[in-house]
């Protein structure tokens, strides 16, 4: 992938094929069984590496994490792309729809990792099956089950997944111990930003991400995910009333006011044209410069894998249309 | 159609009963046409009534025809269907089941068709209203009959305390299995959210016309088993002897209920309180007479959904309120008040 994380791999290896050593001690051991098979259970590295770890300062306090955790299990979008995109791929996910898994633009590598439940309701059971040394989770989602969590694994939590989401990818960084690696993965992000902005310029055009909810219109302001990544690209929201969200409910009745030089739709299937709302089909001559788009990244793609995803999208949309 | 005299046909000792029902009805349909008049005229877009006239006789803007012509008029008479539909449909169960409080939801019809468009969602993607229009009308015509097997199986006529109870308990399970579903299916569950509050949002004319004919169905049977209920009121045997088919009588209401019922659901989703209260509210105004507690129904049905529609769409500016959650507002304190007004509302 983009960020190659060289120092990683050997160790994995070095965990994995020590993994099986371990447990055949315990197998073969008597006396020692006892201790062989407490190792294997936690899951943790071979002893022969040294446990490092660091002070992680989140939303319910502060916790001691693994320098270099290797079964990581992470409950929100946003933990979920920040783990892939810095090369620490989690044993385990929540999802936002378990049928369809975790989302096909975090690469071929993301397949393997295991769904642990919904991310409103991830399943303890499932997380402590996979014997993670580190759990990623939400206070504003998660709150409760934060105690239950924390006996499995350390746990650190991010307050709110409305925050900006350059600030949950540092403090994921911050609980990976990879701060320069995201520190990267942002300055690249803005990079495809500025490119795109350059190359097409879009300085002075509008754009609008909607997102059709049983005939409401949602649309998306400058501090949504979808939204900050169109104005990091050039683009400029129309100014409207937010009511400081990240997101505007409005009344089919009231669709031209989404209009803009480019008006994105979400849709969970881009070719289905029935997905896209009467409102604005019903006004194309006012949507000129309508595209469907897929919400598995422009909506929960939060992170920088899925922003640069969003980006690449941007840039088909600009190259088409010129 | 139906606004036959039905006072006038009905041997009664008071004409004079018969002229005030007929003011009543007068006034009814005065307050529907200004229901409706309401429906066309205020919206989340603010647009002025003069635009909204000029509009309708062929000028106006892009926006006001769209407006005017794509919203709130296939809206209206979404509104008026529905209404009409649910209104009866609580009319004939309250009579068939001798029971107040019952809903034409108690047959199952609600939970059948939640849990046929659920399974359009999440395993067939399905996402517009023309697509969940009939899963709805398919999944509450099933339960419905389901119910009814299930209720008269062992030989016995299906008596209404048996429906009910089979119909809650079949209703039970469905919404249980309904549930499992969005549970574990997030998105399904954000769509499900919005159908099961009940919205007359994107209910265009393509949404409205094929369930059409199995409103109309179901509103020929209400009238036809009206007469009949009112023999019914007075007890099975009792009618029996007078020698009325009681039989024919309940399969009839128990048709008309399902089409009525079945379809309205189909289009708006489940709304609520409004095949509860409405009957009520005529109950208590034109007295026992099932003949007239159906003709009221189907004239103050659609003014309650009319009217929670209107305010739902200036309630939440600028964005609306599904006409659902409203109907629940203004039919909750409306039921309150008439059971204070009377101890006991009879049937």
């Amino acid at each position: 992938m983009r960020l190659p994380s060289p120092h990683r791999r050997p160790r994995r290896l070095l965990a994995t094929l020590a993994l099986p050593a371990v447990v055949a001690l315990a197998l073969t051991g008597c006396s020692g069984g006892a201790i062989g098979t407490a190792d294997a259970a936690t899951g943790t590295p071979a002893p022969s590496i040294e446990a490092t770890s660091h002070l992680v300062e989140h939303a319910r306090g502060e916790t001691e994490v693994p320098d270099d955790p290797q079964r990581v299990v992470v409950l929100e979008p946003v933990q979920l792309d920040t783990t892939v995109a810095l090369g620490v791929i989690p044993v385990g996910a929540a999802v936002l729809n378990e049928a369809a898994g975790v989302p096909a633009y975090l690469g071929a590598a993301a397949t393997k990792i295991a769904t642990v439940g919904t991310v409103p309701e991830p399943s303890i059971e499932k997380i402590a099956a996979l014997k993670p040394d580190l759990i990623l989770g939400t206070e504003s989602r998660h709150s409760a089950l934060y105690e239950q969590l924390a006996t499995i694994a350390p746990t650190v939590f991010m307050a709110t997944q409305t925050d900006p989401w350059p600030e949950n990818v540092a403090l994921v960084a911050r609980a990976l111990g990879d701060e320069a690696g995201a520190d990267q993965l942002l300055a690249d992000y803005t990079d495809r930003c500025d490119e795109i902005a350059a190359t097409y310029d879009t300085a002075g055009m509008t754009a609008q991400f909607v997102r059709p909810r049983e005939g409401i219109l949602t649309l998306y302001g400058p501090t949504s995910f979808a939204g900050s990544t169109l104005e990091c690209a050039g683009f400029t929201i129309p100014e409207r009333d937010w009511e400081e969200s990240i997101s505007v409910d409005i009344s089919p009745e009231r669709v031209l006011e989404a209009e803009a030089d480019i008006v994105l739709v979400s849709a969970t299937d881009v070719t289905d044209v029935s997905q896209i709302p009467e409102s604005i089909r019903g006004n194309a001559t006012a949507f000129p410069g309508l595209n469907v788009v897929d919400q598995s990244f422009w909506i929960t793609g939060v992170g920088p894998l899925g922003g640069m995803t969003v980006l690449d999208d941007i840039e088909r949309i600009l190259a088409a249309a010129e | 159609m139906v606004s036959t005299d039905a006072p006038a046909t009905r041997v009664h000792p008071g004409a004079a009963r018969a002229t005030r029902f007929g003011v009543w009805l007068l006034v009814a349909v005065v307050v529907l046409v200004v229901a409706a008049a309401f429906s066309v005229l205020v919206g989340a877009n603010p647009l002025s009534p003069g635009t909204v006239l000029q509009t309708l006789l062929g000028g106006g803007s892009a926006e006001s025809r769209f407006v005017v012509w794509d919203q709130r008029l296939p809206r209206t008479a979404a509104a008026l269907l529905v209404g009409a539909a649910l209104g009866v449909a609580g009319a004939l169960i309250q009579a068939f089941t001798r029971n107040p409080l019952a809903d034409p939801g108690i047959l199952g019809v609600n939970a059948g068709a939640a849990f046929f468009v659920t399974i359009g969602i999440v395993f067939f993607g399905v996402t517009s209203p023309f697509g969940y229009v009939w899963l709805a009308c398919a999944g509450a015509l099933l339960l419905t009959v389901v119910v009814y097997a299930i209720g008269s199986a062992g030989g016995d006529a299906a008596g209404p305390v048996r429906l009910t109870v089979t119909g809650v308990a079949i209703g039970a399970v469905f919404a249980g299995l309904t549930t499992g579903l969005t549970l574990t299916h997030p998105d399904a569950f954000d769509r499900m959210r919005g159908w099961s509050a009940g919205s007359l949002l994107e209910r265009g004319f393509d949404v409205v016309l094929p369930v059409l004919p199995l409103l109309l169905v179901g509103l020929v049977l209400a009238f036809v088993a009206a007469p009949g209920l009112n023999s019914i009121a007075l007890g099975a045997d009792l009618a029996r002897s007078h020698g009325v088919n009681v039989r024919r009588i309940q399969m009839t209401v128990l048709a008309a209920v399902t089409l009525l019922a079945g379809g309205a659901t189909a289009v708006a989703g489940p709304l609520v309180f409004v095949g509860l209260v409405v009957p009520h509210l005529v109950r208590w105004t034109v007295g026992n007479d099932q003949r007239r507690i159906v003709l009221g129904s189907l004239l103050l049905g659609p003014v309650l959904v009319l009217f929670s529609d209107v305010l739902g769409r200036i309630a939440v500016l600028p964005s609306e309120m599904p006409v659902g959650i409203v109907t629940a507002f203004v039919g909750a304190p409306v039921l309150i008040a008439l059971v204070r007004r009377r101890s006991a509302t009879g049937l």
